[in-house]
């Protein structure tokens, strides 16, 4: 009996080690195909961009090493900027001013606004669901369609200034064609796009808090705002941090909207032009893919320093 | 028991059935010839043609085309992919990994980048001098390269030309379009006096569209391929004319705004439209200056706007020196790594050639035939008939130099700074030549 306790035991356990390498090699077959395609076009696209970032090329000829020279470009263009160049002189330095404006605009409102949104979707009301669904139906929206859509919107004489003319009369700017309003409408349409994505975040972690917590606050007598703001939103830190990274990442290199609703040239006064938008031009328009890969670095600096240092600010852990 | 041994034979079977695809897959990759086969098993040879759409309709008429080409020539084959939207960077990516096509569209504005960097087959050395006798010697200008040989061959053109809505000329007591420059500016006053409609459109961005200003006042040919070619800007000429252009909008848009009158010129999207024919179209505006790519849209869009009855086209206004217009091109160009130079040559001939025109150009009645001789065509729309009866001193293809592309954007943007009233004329000319000095500097 011992001894076929101990065969069975033995074939048991040469069964699970089977049936383990099996796991891992079939994990492994299932990996690889995701695997494979992030490295192409992932890391080693970002790879050959740091590459490249050294050299000259005009795509047809050979590559030249040019050493720091494409960095030399962006700082003559950034200290020219700085030194009050017209924005068409200093192309970079506009990006890179607008879209800092355009990020510390859209980041705190759409968060703030996807929060108070999820607050409303988390309660118990009638039609609920039609106001989630709505609230989200941007986010599965091509962003060039709804931008499109908002250029039709923000015209001189359309449904916006004829809205407004009943909060404010008398202000109807010309949205797209002002150069003081550009970024402000493009903002406008990013906040719209991507609150309701963000929404969803906060409605799941929302659902996660805890009711009693809730419930003995309500025992304390803590009304609705207090509880919002005393228990929901520090509960909802780690998805607060999430979710400016996001926003942070997405609002940085902005380019669709700004394509569509201001032009490859950043439309009027540049007030439109972003560092995307540069570093598409400095590719195919001005065909110096070393400088734009050079441009794309600084940009992928800037990215990650910003989103490092709020991480390290707030010291939590985001997956 | 029986169902987890179930699903693991189905799991097996799955993972060696990815197994084999991605094995297939790779060895697929791996073998896969850089360039189309040229094989010999079957005697054909393979062209790949790229080029962008100007609709279904053209598409078709390609497709139909190369049925016909593939018929006369059955040892060739030819692969005709269209490439939507943004043509010329896929054109430079494909070059950029090594698996650009062999024959595609050449826009005049990249041909010289295209020929300096050798990436184009001299066509000259392979096609017969007759057959590129037959077009246009000014449409061949920008395919030249500096050792004479012809690098594109243009497959169609355009030129711009005055557009007026003849009823609110009507309208306006005006009898006849305006001849000069002068009268362009008078007329589109008394047009927006007595119509309430501004009389002429323009773009803010468009280098190219001031250049037959200040070519009929005597300026320079431009050329740009030297720092110091920003000099063409202090020439008086273009001084003189630069600061007319960029007033047309700020004297007849902004200050007769402020003055509350309807202003006399405006651009598009100050009437509510996407573009110049499309203002036209809306009759929106009495007078744009447009090309024959204007045409075929109105017919289609606005078909109760019929031409002859309701708006006809003249020549661009002349200057005191000349009359002067612009002209668009569009090349066939051969890669010059193409392994079947002589295939995609043939495949040109056809193309370009006058049976390939009159089907392709003529009949589509989108733009003009880049061959002579077609003018008389029964097919030929009446509007681009009558566009190729004006007399012109001189056609300035939309050429700037080596970098026409850059240049135009960029000198663009300045005009419409000034234009809006941004900066004043004289810091945009001089933004102007620094910009032509910083292009060419090199760095």
């Amino acid at each position: 009996m011992p001894k076929l306790n101990l065969f069975l035991s033995r074939k048991i356990k040469s069964l699970l080690e089977k049936r383990k390498s099996r796991e891992a090699l079939e994990a492994l077959v299932l990996i690889s195909v995701v695997t494979c395609l992030n490295v192409v076009f992932g890391y080693f696209a970002a790879v050959f961009a740091f590459y490249l970032s050294f050299f000259k090329w005009d795509y047809i000829g050979p590559m030249e090493f040019v050493g720091l020279k494409n960095f030399m470009v962006i700082f003559k263009d950034l200290w020219r900027g700085i030194s009050g160049a017209y924005f068409f002189q200093a192309p970079f330095y506009t990006g890179l001013k607008n879209i800092l404006l355009y990020t510390a605009i859209v980041v705190p409102t759409q968060t703030v606004l996807a929060m108070i949104l999820a607050a409303f979707a988390n309660q118990k009301i009638k039609g609920v669901q039609f106001y989630k669904v709505s609230y989200f139906l941007p986010a599965v929206t091509s962003p060039v369609i709804i931008a499109l859509i908002f250029i039709w919107l923000f015209m001189k004489q359309g449904f916006i200034n004829y809205m407004l003319q009943f909060v404010a009369p008398g202000f109807a700017p010309d949205w797209i064609n002002d150069k003081n309003y550009l970024l402000y409408a493009i903002a406008l349409v990013a906040i719209w796009g991507t609150s309701g994505h963000f929404m969803v975040s906060f409605l799941a972690a929302m659902q996660s808090i805890p009711r009693d917590i809730y419930e003995a606050a309500m025992l304390e007598g803590a009304g609705p705002i207090r509880r919002f703001i005393y228990i929901t939103v520090p509960m909802l830190k780690p998805m607060i941090v999430y979710v400016v990274v996001l926003g942070l990442i997405g609002a940085l290199q902005m380019f669709d909207l700004a394509w569509v609703m201001a032009g490859s040239n950043g439309g009027p006064g540049g007030a439109g032009y972003t560092m995307a938008l540069d570093i598409y031009n400095e590719a195919f328009i001005n065909l110096r893919p070393g400088v734009a890969a050079a441009k794309s670095i600084f940009l992928f600096a800037l990215i990650f320093s910003t989103t490092y240092v709020f991480q390290k600010k707030y010291k939590v852990m985001v997956r | 028991m029986k169902y987890s041994k179930a699903l693991e034979k189905t799991t097996s079977l799955i993972i060696a059935l990815i197994l084999i695809i991605a094995i297939i897959a790779a060895a697929w990759f791996a073998t896969r010839p850089t360039a189309p086969p040229t094989t010999t098993v079957v005697e054909k040879v393979y062209i790949r043609f790229a080029g962008w759409s100007a609709g279904e309709t053209e598409m078709k008429n390609y497709e139909k085309i190369i049925k016909m080409f593939e018929e006369k020539y059955p040892n060739i084959a030819v692969k005709y992919e269209v490439i939507t939207q943004m043509f010329h960077e896929n054109i430079l990516a494909s070059f950029g990994a090594g698996v650009a096509p062999d024959v595609f569209y050449l826009d005049s504005a990249w041909a010289p980048i295209f020929a300096e960097k050798g990436a184009l087959y001299p066509i000259s050395d392979i096609v017969g001098q007759d057959f590129i006798n037959q077009f246009y010697d000014f449409l061949l200008e920008p395919f030249r390269g500096p050792d004479g040989k012809i690098y594109g061959l243009p497959k169609d053109w355009s030129m711009l030309m005055l557009f007026y809505n003849k009823k609110l000329f009507e309208q306006a007591g005006l009898t006849k379009p305006p001849d000069t420059w002068e009268e362009l500016e008078e007329y589109a006053k008394i047009i927006a006096d007595k119509t309430g409609k501004p009389g002429l459109a323009i773009y803010l961005r468009g280098f190219n569209r001031y250049m037959p200003v200040a070519l009929s006042y005597g300026a320079p040919k431009p050329w740009f391929d030297d720092p110091g070619d920003a000099s063409w800007f202090d020439d008086s000429a273009v001084k003189k004319t630069m600061e007319w252009y960029i007033n047309l909008y700020l004297k007849g848009k902004i200050e007769r705004e402020k003055q509350g009158l309807t202003p006399y010129v405006v651009a598009p999207q100050d009437v509510g439209a996407g573009w110049l024919g499309d203002a036209f179209g809306k009759q929106e505006v009495a007078m744009v200056i447009s090309g024959n790519w204007m045409i075929p849209f109105l017919a289609d869009q606005f078909p109760d706007f019929k031409f002859g009855e309701d708006w006809d086209i003249a020549p661009v206004p002349k200057g005191p020196e000349k009359r002067v217009t612009m002209a668009y091109t569009v090349a066939l160009a051969i890669n010059a790594k193409t392994e079947n130079p002589d295939a995609a040559a043939k495949f040109v001939e056809f193309i370009l050639g006058p049976e390939g025109q009159k089907e392709l150009v003529v009949k589509m009645g989108h733009t003009l035939p880049s061959i002579k001789g077609l003018e008389n065509d029964p097919n030929m729309w009446p509007q681009h008939k009558k566009s190729l009866s004006f007399k012109y001193d001189t056609v300035q293809i939309f050429l700037w130099g080596p970098k026409s592309g850059e240049l135009e954007g960029k000198i663009s943007d300045i005009m419409a700074s000034a234009m809006r009233g941004e900066i004043s004329i004289d810091e945009a000319l001089n933004a102007m030549k620094q910009t032509v000095e910083e292009i060419f500097k090199g760095g």
